[in-house]
């Protein structure tokens, strides 16, 4: 984190958390700097701009002069997720097959527990249908069917069309969504249907929307297609307000290009990419990103991410490193068809409101937070509901004078009050701080259950895996959620608030052209046939390079920077499951070739699936044919020193501070992180302050400052819960 | 060790391991924990990394299957044994089977397997037999012993439920069944690998005898991958801890799995007994197909008792059932054993140490002769879930009273129903001979919670994990296409809360010249299911309504409306087609349909809990709003008076006239209310004359004899002889009667 004023600063990259939006500013010799400002939800820009502000500080820079020099600048939030789990999106209007109206309600099932834990999925009378994003009065259905085949087996009445195209204008919903059955095969019914709405809508003079699955989604699995279209419609009509309107900060401080993000499987793409949806997890994801990169250096290359910011708590894993995709991810528990790297999310945050009911005397977290506006109550900027984040102020965790480095100060005493009478009191109990200290517990207990489910959920086990602890209040609960799992190693940053940041901007520019095909590849083929098969798979890869290529350079990439990777969604014929096959080869000559790229699926299948699972009987099937476009970019690079004595140097003795831990005030040292060298060690009770984040180090446990700068977290005794 | 000695210690310890349990009452004389008290962390981690690896393992089955039963709606399980073949440790899905796989491998074990046809490392076997251990033909599972240097440390195994089974019938839950000759293809624990590979003959087996071997082949390979992958996680943990400790921790998680479920019995119930009933009607008279072997319709009478003792051992007494039959409803013990143990699972066992412990707190009476424990390996199981399912529900009501007696209102759960299933097969819409079982079965409604509605459309009992699957994955795999797929208004039962309801699709034969459709495990004319405190039965006997020869093609060319479902109101099927219409009580054996015929499918509903009368207005409206359930049932079940209209969307409550209207009803309730002496008196006359419906006669009959208990208990509390008795059966009736 050397500021190396004089290199040029390449790479901006913001991420906007649901309370902090941090800015990670890279030059060309991968050094980085880091800003920092609360999220402004309404006005994201203004957040991004504040926060990109403090960063250009760092480096003692404008911020024009920063917006002018950069290449690339990414920006990644939760915006569009939050408007989702909270259920604020748009009104929503839906035209389907008439008969399978109720599949909004229905959602398979499967969507009642989806994301639940082993426990809670055995139980079943905890399982509950998610709230759906269209309503059922809303859902209209026309008479019409496409077969598997993309046969018209009922055509589309039309009048139908109309009437549901009225019906639903009338009841002013804001995007009509259309979604038929198999119209990734066949897609005439929906335009048709499109076609009509549109001019319906021309005719009536309203400004609403019109949204096709065969367009958002073309993909198998009809829940999936629905879900994803839904999505885009409910949650990204204002995300994509915002991206612009950040843009347009951008350019009016000197930016040159169009502002970046990042899609749901790990490449960057232009603010414009017409299915918003697939870069709706794209903050969290920039964790997982972050840390393949530290894997490299750390030499493990098992890892688990956990982030803790204000309102979410998001959880993902490599294993021996590869990053786990997930085809078919649940997304605020709605399946979807979208290659995402699989991140986990529950509603936990530090700033999470805490309540007790007065009636029944239980104590909640949550799900409701104090974001950035107001903020928690020691903000003291009008909220005075208590969050997680006043019971850390009131038990001395934070530094009530160095909040944000200062910018913040912390009212502990009005944080006090509000606690003391809104659940103290309520619960009828005396000590204050007794009731704090079990809020905190809560959080991590929480934080915790939800880290060992998705360890058993994805059967492995902590003690081959490093956690990786980041996100503003990460470093603050760390020491409680990660108690007793058994991790290898744990691991947190001095820049864990912008881990995220960090990590979006080791992505490459990546977009990736898919084609929904069903090609059969018999066991004993005809020459005719070979040359067919071959043709075919040329045509569609040209198709898509064409396509890729041409957007690229439209996002202003010069041609011979792009590098392709063709690959196919292969499967024995009959099965259901796809094994992603990147192609050795870049064009498929003769039935040789052919032969080796069903030579590579078998060796892949037979690596994941294990050999006894080949059916050498069978005939394999191409199911789906892509092509990834990428030009690298520059990516951070984290500074290498010498380890030093385990003492800390005396300026990063800050003094002590009385801290409440296990029901009583704590003499505790207090420590600067900027100031902690590598070899350095300090035992706990202690806490390690940071402009942007606090680390909390339990008494009897330790953090070491390993040679790369990084905190390494270490529990006295490792399991006692 | 030697082959010899492994091969005579292995039965030897089983029998061994089965007196230590009944000396000592704990597992295999484990009378002390003393892994988990040295150090209770290690012990909990390493059951951790044990149910890791057989919830991975699960999902690298997934991966390879072809059935959309596994891919698509997880029929599956997979899990660990001891050498003695108790379960250790268990994946999600169908738990069902983690205790007849037990069955299985102890089979084996007393069927001197050592000798021959020897269990070596890199064998694999197979079963689908319910007598050695399975609940039904396409539950098929497979077991893969583990070695460490020449020892024998335990069983990984795994079951996925096939959806064609090559009976007389198409699919896997063979209706028509009435032997087991006609189930489909046996693997009566049958060695199919060695070395790690399925053998080339078993396959060629699968090939030419299964209308859709790669559902069955590739699972076969799933299955086999996963037990390896388990396998290789259990050398590993092996190589960790050693093999000594190994073999003492693995047991000692079974004995506290044991002590947990006890435990929790203690925690959540009150001792005492418990007693259910509830019933099963079966009608097949007149179906073609059906061999005239025993009376065509049948009328099961399915009484349990629950004693559940001061331990917590809950023992479950099907004493007083009847007789098995030629149908194919019959279950073996074993399929019993995975009914209570999935029912469990879910209740009380769904944290912690899930094994085979929680069977061994509890104990099963299943009197020999009855469906649930039949005296002839001849008879049939392919449908066992239609007798299974409506018992176990029983059983969880049982359960919810306890749970209610404790104060554990959250935990109250009416519990499952049936789930009628719909099998195909014929020819394709590829132009090829096909079979499968649709398995969008797996999303019945569930029963009702004493705190909330059931949930509609997303739970049956076998597997919580429910799952429909989408509608595009199985058009792939069926010549229909949906015309509908839509909740069923008013299909849960009614309540203060309402059992969640079930959902009906309506298919459009498509392409092919030749399908048959066969239905099975619905109830006909009485319930199999029931509310609680004062909730209503979910309504079963579902009719299919079926178009032949529509006129389908044509109405959609003049954009004449189609059908969607079968209407609320009216018949949607006879308003908008003609052809030839009928309505068949399930199980539907009929002729085959061809291209543009229409048929009709629905599932059940659970019970509703609680007075329908108590139920909030605003609940009843907006059941009403989001369609999932009629005006005139919030009217008449739940006396809520309304005002406008649904269609011009001004619906709203009338509250006082709801408040009148509530208090008539409850009025009329006790105008007609008598006094139970009363009833008594004039239920006793029937009993004594005999006046019931015949299928209900010969129900009694055939359970008073069979059971001497149940006899002297129906006497005792009719207040009748010491020597009465039905009348026996006319020439004509069934001989079991």
């Amino acid at each position: 984190m050397n500021n190396s004023p004089k290199a040029r600063p390449v790479v901006a990259g913001i991420d906007a958390g649901g309370t902090m939006t941090d800015t990670i500013l890279v030059d060309e010799t991968g050094t980085f700097t880091i800003g920092k400002a609360a999220t402004t939800p309404k006005m994201e820009s203004l957040g991004f701009l504040e926060s990109a502000i403090e960063a250009s500080d760092y480096r003692g820079i404008s911020v024009q002069e920063m917006f002018k020099n950069v290449d690339v600048v990414l920006y990644t939030g939760t915006g569009m997720l939050n408007v989702l789990l909270s259920r604020t999106g748009r009104r929503l209007g839906l035209i389907t097959n008439k008969g399978i109206e109720d599949m909004v309600l229905m959602g398979r099932g499967l969507q009642s527990w989806g994301d639940y834990s082993y426990a809670d999925r055995l139980h079943a009378v905890t399982h509950q249908h998610p709230k759906p994003l269209v309503t059922r009065r809303n859902t209209l259905g026309v008479t019409g069917r496409i077969d598997h085949m993309g046969d018209e087996i009922i055509p589309l009445y039309e009048h139908e069309v109309e009437d549901a195209v009225n019906t639903l204008l009338e009841r002013d919903v804001e995007v009509i969504c259309i979604c038929f059955l198999f119209s990734q095969v066949n897609s005439l019914h929906e335009i048709v249907a499109e076609k009509i709405a549109r001019s319906i809508i021309a005719d009536q003079q309203k400004t609403t929307e019109l949204l096709c699955s065969h367009k958002v989604r073309p993909v198998i699995r009809e829940q999936s297609r629905l879900n994803s279209l839904l999505i885009e419609a409910y949650a990204t009509g204002e995300g994509r307000k915002q991206l612009e309107s950040i843009e347009k900060v951008a350019r009016e401080n000197g930016y040159r290009y169009g502002v970046q993000t990042l899609q749901s499987f790990g490449g960057l793409t232009s603010i414009r990419h017409p299915n918003l949806h697939e870069t709706m997890i794209s903050g969290p994801i920039g964790g997982v990103l972050g840390a393949r990169y530290i894997s490299q250096i750390i030499e493990n290359d098992s890892l688990v991410v956990s982030d803790l910011g204000g309102t979410s708590f998001d959880m993902g894993i490599i294993s021996k490193g590869q990053i786990r995709i997930e085809q078919e991810p649940l997304i605020g528990r709605f399946k979807l068809n979208l290659p995402l790297i699989a991140m986990d999310t529950i509603g936990a945050g530090a700033g999470m409101h805490v309540r007790v009911d007065p009636l029944t005397k239980k104590v909640s977290l949550g799900p409701e937070s104090a974001g950035s506006e107001p903020g928690p109550v020691c903000f003291d900027n009008g909220n005075h509901i208590p969050t997680i984040c006043d019971c850390n102020a009131i038990l001395g965790r934070l530094n009530p004078d160095y909040f944000l480095g200062g910018k913040v100060k912390l009212n502990v005493d009005l944080a006090y009050e509000k606690f003391k009478q809104s659940c103290v009191d309520v619960l009828g109990v005396e000590n204050v701080y007794d009731t704090a200290e079990g809020m905190l517990k809560m959080l991590d207990a929480e934080a915790s259950v939800a880290l060992r489910r998705i360890l058993s959920a994805q059967g492995i086990h902590p003690s081959e895996y490093t956690l990786l602890s980041y996100g503003g209040s990460g470093p603050l609960h760390l020491g409680g959620y990660s108690r007793g799992i058994g991790f290898k190693d744990i691991i947190t940053f001095q820049f864990a608030a912008a881990f995220s940041a960090f990590g979006c901007t080791t992505a490459d520019f990546q977009k990736r052209f898919s084609r929904s095909v069903h090609m059969e590849i018999p066991l004993v083929f005809e020459a005719s046939e070979v040359k067919h098969t071959i043709t075919g798979i040329n045509d569609i890869w040209e198709g898509l390079k064409t396509t890729a290529l041409e957007e690229m350079i439209s996002e202003g990439h010069a041609s011979d920077q792009v590098e392709f990777q063709p690959l196919f969604l292969m499967r024995y014929t009959g099965q259901l499951e796809d094994v992603e096959v990147f192609s050795p080869l870049s064009r498929i000559e003769d039935e040789g070739d052919l032969n080796q790229m069903i030579a590579t699926f078998r060796h892949i299948y037979r690596n994941i699936n294990r050999s006894v699972s080949d059916y050498g009987q069978t005939s394999v099937s191409i199911m789906e044919m892509g092509m990834i476009a990428s030009v690298e970019k520059i990516k951070p690079r984290l500074a290498k020193a010498k380890l030093g004595p385990a003492l800390p140097p005396g300026q990063a003795f800050k003094g002590t501070r009385e801290v409440y831990f296990e029901g009583r005030w704590t003499t505790t040292e207090l420590w600067e992180m900027d100031e902690i060298q590598p070899g350095n060690i300090i035992k706990g009770p202690a806490i390690i302050e940071h402009p942007a984040t606090t680390l909390v180090i339990h008494p009897r446990d330790s953090v070491f400052m390993d040679e790369w700068s990084m905190l390494h977290y270490r529990h006295s005794q490792e399991g006692i819960e | 060790m030697t082959k010899t000695d492994t091969m005579v210690n292995l039965r030897k310890r089983l029998e061994e391991s089965e007196s230590l349990l009944a000396m000592t009452g704990c597992y295999d004389g484990i009378t002390n924990l003393e892994c988990r008290e040295q150090d209770p962390l290690k012990f909990e981690t390493i059951h951790m990394k044990l149910r890791a690896s057989c919830v991975s393992a699960r999902e690298i089955a997934r991966r390879i299957s072809a059935s959309p039963g596994v891919r698509e709606v997880g029929e599956m399980v997979a899990a660990l044994y001891t050498p003695e073949g108790d379960a250790i440790a268990i994946s999600n899905g169908i738990m069902v089977h983690v205790h007849t796989m037990s069955r299985f491998i102890k089979w084996m074990i007393k069927n001197d397997y050592q000798d021959d046809p020897g269990i070596n490392p890199g064998d694999i076997f197979a079963n689908n037999d319910a007598f050695i251990g399975t609940v039904q033909v396409p539950d098929v599972m497979d077991v893969v012993p583990i070695y460490h240097e020449g020892t024998l440390v335990g069983w990984a195994g795994a079951v996925c439920h096939e959806l064609e089974a090559g009976g007389i019938t198409p699919g896997g839950d063979v209706a028509l069944a009435q032997e087991r000759f006609g189930e489909g293809l046996f693997v009566c624990a049958e060695k199919i690998g060695l070395n790690d590979k399925i053998r080339r003959d078993y396959i060629i087996r699968c090939e030419r005898n299964l209308r859709m071997p790669i559902y069955w082949i590739l699972d076969e390979q799933a299955k086999v991958a996963a037990c390896f992958n388990m396998r290789d996680r259990v050398l590993e943990l092996i190589d960790e801890i050693g093999i000594d400790f190994y073999q003492k921790i693995s047991k000692e998680f079974i004995e506290e799995g044991r002590r947990t479920q006890l435990a929790r019995v203690r925690q959540l119930t009150i001792p005492g007994k418990y007693r259910a009933n509830t019933f099963y009607g079966h009608v097949t008279k007149g179906k073609p197909g059906f061999q005239p072997l025993g009376d065509p319709d049948w009328l099961y009478s399915i009484p349990l008792q629950m004693d559940i003792q001061l331990d917590g051992k809950i023992v479950l007494d099907f004493e007083g059932a009847q007789p098995w039959g030629y149908h194919s409803m019959n279950c073996t013990p074993a399929g019993m054993d995975g009914g209570m143990f999935v029912t469990l699972t879910q209740h009380m066992n769904f944290e912690g140490l899930v094994n085979d412990g929680a069977w061994l707190a509890t104990q099963l009476k299943l009197p020999e002769g009855t469906w649930t424990n039949p005296d002839s390996e001849f008879c049939a199981t392919a449908t066992s879930w239609a007798l299974l399912l409506p018992a176990y529900g029983a059983f969880q009501r049982m359960l919810s009273r306890g749970f209610l007696a404790r104060g554990f209102l959250e935990e109250v759960f009416v519990g499952q129903v049936n789930s009628p299933m719909i099998e195909m097969g014929g020819i394709s819409q590829y132009g090829k001979p096909f079979g499968i079982a649709h398995f969008e079965c797996a999303a019945a409604g569930s029963g009702a919670l004493a705190i909330k509605d059931g949930l509609d459309t997303a739970y049956v009992g076998w597997n919580p994990e429910s799952d429909m699957g989408n509608i595009e994955i199985w058009e792939l795999d069926m010549p229909m296409v949906y015309l509908g797929r839509s909740i069923l208004p008013n299909s849960g039962g009614a309540g203060k809360y309402r059992g969640g309801n079930a959902f009906m699709s309506t298919w459009v034969i498509n392409k092919s010249p030749e399908v048959r459709i066969v239905t099975s495990e619905h109830s006909s004319r009485v319930f199999d299911n029931a509310g609680m405190c004062g909730g209503y039965p979910a309504p079963t006997c579902q009719m299919h309504r079926v178009v032949r020869n529509s006129n389908i093609s044509q109405r959609a060319d003049a954009r004449k409306p189609l059908v969607h479902s079968t209407g609320l109101d009216q018949n949607e099927l006879t308003m908008n087609l003609e052809g030839d219409h009928q309505i068949i009580e399930g199980p539907h054996i009929t002729a085959p349909m061809k291209a543009g015929d229409i048929f009709t499918h629905s599932y059940n509903g659970g019970g509703g809990y609680g007075d329908p009368l108590e139920r909030d207005p605003i609940l009843v409206l907006d059941d009403i709003i989001q369609g999932q359930s009629s005006r005139v049932h919030g009217e008449n079940i739940h006396g809520v008076r309304f005002k406008g209209s649904i269609e011009d969307t001004t619906l709203e409550i009338d509250l006082p006239g709801t408040m009148a209207a509530r208090k008539q009803l409850k009025d009329e309730r006790l105008q007609k209310a008598i006094p139970v002496s009363d009833w008594f008196e004039n239920e006793r006359g029937k009993v004594i004359e005999g006046s019931f419906a015949p299928e209900v006669v010969k129900m009694y009959r055939a359970a008073m004899n069979l059971s001497d208990d149940f006899s002297d208990e129906f006497r005792t509390f009719w207040q009748l002889s010491d020597s009465f008795a039905f009348s026996e059966p006319k020439q004509g009736e069934d001989k079991h009667g």
